[in-house]
């Protein structure tokens, strides 16, 4: 999107994702090996790939859940590898999790509330979520329990309550698995609202193609713990190579 | 606009404020009796209520403490020892002492065993008092040994000897009275980054909360807090002895928070109340009590996950409203949203 941002800590350079050569083992099990990427300030960037190839241990180890076996993770320009989560996530770069995630007995509101207030927000955070409960579906649901809510609603509630921290990275991790065709707009209303009024750059791992061609300029192939493919969707969409890794591959996966 | 009301979240609920208010009634029980059985009773019950107060402060959390005696005999003996060696009196300094001693044990402890995982930590604290119960034999310079200490003065209040029956019992109530405040104003105002930890900490980590730092938090209160719970038996038992802090005796700790109810401060209350009761009604002390509270302990969590005051709580709401399907209701649910929907 934009050209080339310089990794001087400042203003400039917050929302700024690099990831230099981190590979990942559990034991002798490789997961994946000198990965490699770069989100700029406001960037959206898709990564696809079959199942098991790594999308999901790789937002783990950005996120500093995992520590990798080897290479940095850099934000606004600071080497951040080895930072725990809350660290990471106080620093502005917070993940949304694949599966329905929110504090299950919790009301909605009472889940937004603690999103804000460990990530040290204010009533302005408060504003900044109404917008969104609106367009969810979520304002009228706001004092039932989060569990309760139809799956549709429990993952959109989960991205609110990472969009609620006042986030500068989203790692969305496959934030449209599980929704109904109708549903999987609000995704793409999502990024664009995290994008515009957060100022967010966002990486985005997905199996829906057409989520993915809608949203992002670039896109990354994630095939075996190896990056395969990465430009435009489609041009990358379209080599033989990414069609005979993946398309093929999650035929009886996905819808 | 609607949404702003969520900004209470700090705030007592109904659960902190009855039992405020319960414990503050112990002080009027020389005006109702003057009998020993009756004084030594609510003796027990304070501080077992103490006790429990610790363990319910680590299940917010949902962890499982087995230091409260550890925590119970470092405070009991930091008052003995200050007492018979320093000559302090003063109940007062003597409370802060037993509050202070077994929570700056606690800090170091809790920052490094605290990143274990829930049953490592389990077995960490259960070794931790047997660790304990072993230096209190071995050290017989400092602790008397086998021996224990015997001799402390009566402690006193602005000049005033807290010596006899209603002294004592008046010690142990305004410890208990000050023991409440700090487990309500602590799990009141951090209510929101207890409950995230115990619900889901993965997730809460990833909104940015630092929970080790909570749950050293409250590990250090809760020993504060087990800490005055020791003060006011070896104050009660006019001596420090090992047997009054055996490891096993951390099971009925355990047994009065979860049988009387982990979701609200009201369950400690009255887990204690009622099994020290039932326990000297039915003179089954020793390890029969504790054979029970283990059974007791099996039937709740398999029945009753609310214990006593959540059981209770939730055929109440299914008599008033009736809205609400009781069956499965989560423990901590209750005092939840009953505080966080005000």
């Amino acid at each position: 999107m934009t050209g080339d941002v310089s990794a001087v800590a400042s203003h400039a350079s917050e929302g700024e994702l690099r990831v230099d050569k981190i590979s990942m083992r559990f034991g002798g099990l490789k997961v994946f090996e000198d990965i490699s990427l770069r989100l700029y300030p406001r960037d959206i960037l898709g990564m696809i790939g079959p199942n098991g190839a790594g999308k999901t241990t790789l937002i783990n180890v950005i996120c500093g859940k995992l520590a990798p076996a080897a290479g940095h993770v850099f934000l606004g320009g600071h080497d951040v590898s080895g930072k725990s989560t809350h660290t990471l996530s106080r620093m502005g770069l917070v993940r949304s999790f694949q599966q329905t995630n929110t504090f299950r007995t919790a009301t909605v509101r009472e889940n937004l509330s603690r999103a804000i207030r460990f990530s040290t927000g204010s009533a302005e955070s408060w504003r900044r979520v109404d917008d969104l409960l609106g367009r969810f579906d979520l304002s009228h649901r706001l004092d039932e329990q989060s569990d309760k809510l139809p799956y549709g609603l429990q993952k959109m509630l989960g991205l609110l309550l990472a969009y609620a921290t006042t986030p500068k990275v989203l790692l969305l991790d496959e934030p449209a698995a599980g929704l109904e065709g109708r549903e999987r707009s609000r995704v793409d209303d999502f990024v664009h609202h995290a994008q515009q009024n957060l100022g967010c750059s966002i990486l985005i791992v997905e199996h829906d193609m057409d989520l993915i061609r809608r949203l992002c300029p670039r896109i990354m192939v994630l095939d075996a713990g190896r990056l395969l493919a990465e430009g435009p969707p489609g041009e990358v969409l379209s080599r033989r190579d990414v069609i005979d890794a993946y398309v093929g591959a999650i035929d009886d996966e996905d819808e | 606009m609607a949404l702003r009301i969520a900004r209470h979240a700090g705030v007592p609920g109904p659960g902190e404020i009855a039992s405020t208010v319960i414990v503050a009634l112990a002080f009027a029980i020389p005006s109702f009796s003057d009998s020993p059985l009756v004084y030594s009773m609510a003796n027990q019950i304070l501080i077992a209520i103490m006790a429990a107060f610790s363990v319910y402060i680590m299940l917010r959390m949902d962890l499982m403490t087995f230091a409260v005696p550890a925590f119970m005999a470092l405070g009991g003996y930091a008052f003995a020892i200050a007492a018979l060696r320093g000559g302090i009196t003063d109940t007062i300094v003597l409370g802060a002492l037993s509050f202070a001693v077994p929570a700056l044990v606690a800090l170091p402890l809790g920052v490094l065993i605290l990143r274990l995982r829930g049953v490592y930590f389990v077995l960490v604290t259960f070794v931790l008092t047997q660790i304990l119960d072993l230096l209190l034999f071995e050290t017989p310079g400092l602790t008397g040994g086998a021996n224990g200490l015997v001799g402390m003065p009566a402690t006193t209040l602005f000049g005033l000897t807290l010596g006899d029956n209603r002294g004592v019992l008046f010690v142990a109530a305004g410890l208990t009275l000050t023991a409440t405040l700090i487990t309500a104003g602590l799990t009141s105002y951090f209510r929101q980054h207890f409950a995230a930890i115990e619900e889901n900490e993965v997730l809460a980590q990833s909104l940015g909360l630092v929970t080790w730092r909570y749950k050293v938090l409250g590990f250090v209160v809760a020993a504060g807090v087990a800490g005055m719970a020791g003060f006011a038996l070896v104050n009660m038992l006019l001596t420090a002895h090992p047997t009054s802090f055996s490891p096993i005796s951390s099971v009925n700790y355990i047994g009065y928070a979860i049988i009387g109810g982990r979701g609200s401060m009201l369950g400690p209350i009255i887990g204690s109340s009622f099994l020290v009761w039932a326990t000297n009604m039915f003179s089954i002390q020793g390890e029969y009590s504790q054979g029970l509270f283990g059974v007791l302990i099996i039937i709740v969590v398999m029945l009753a996950k609310g214990g006593i005051v959540g059981t209770v709580a939730s055929l109440l709401r299914r008599f008033a409203g009736g809205r609400r399907d009781a069956s499965g209701v989560p423990p901590q649910s209750t005092a939840d949203q009953a505080s966080t929907s005000q």
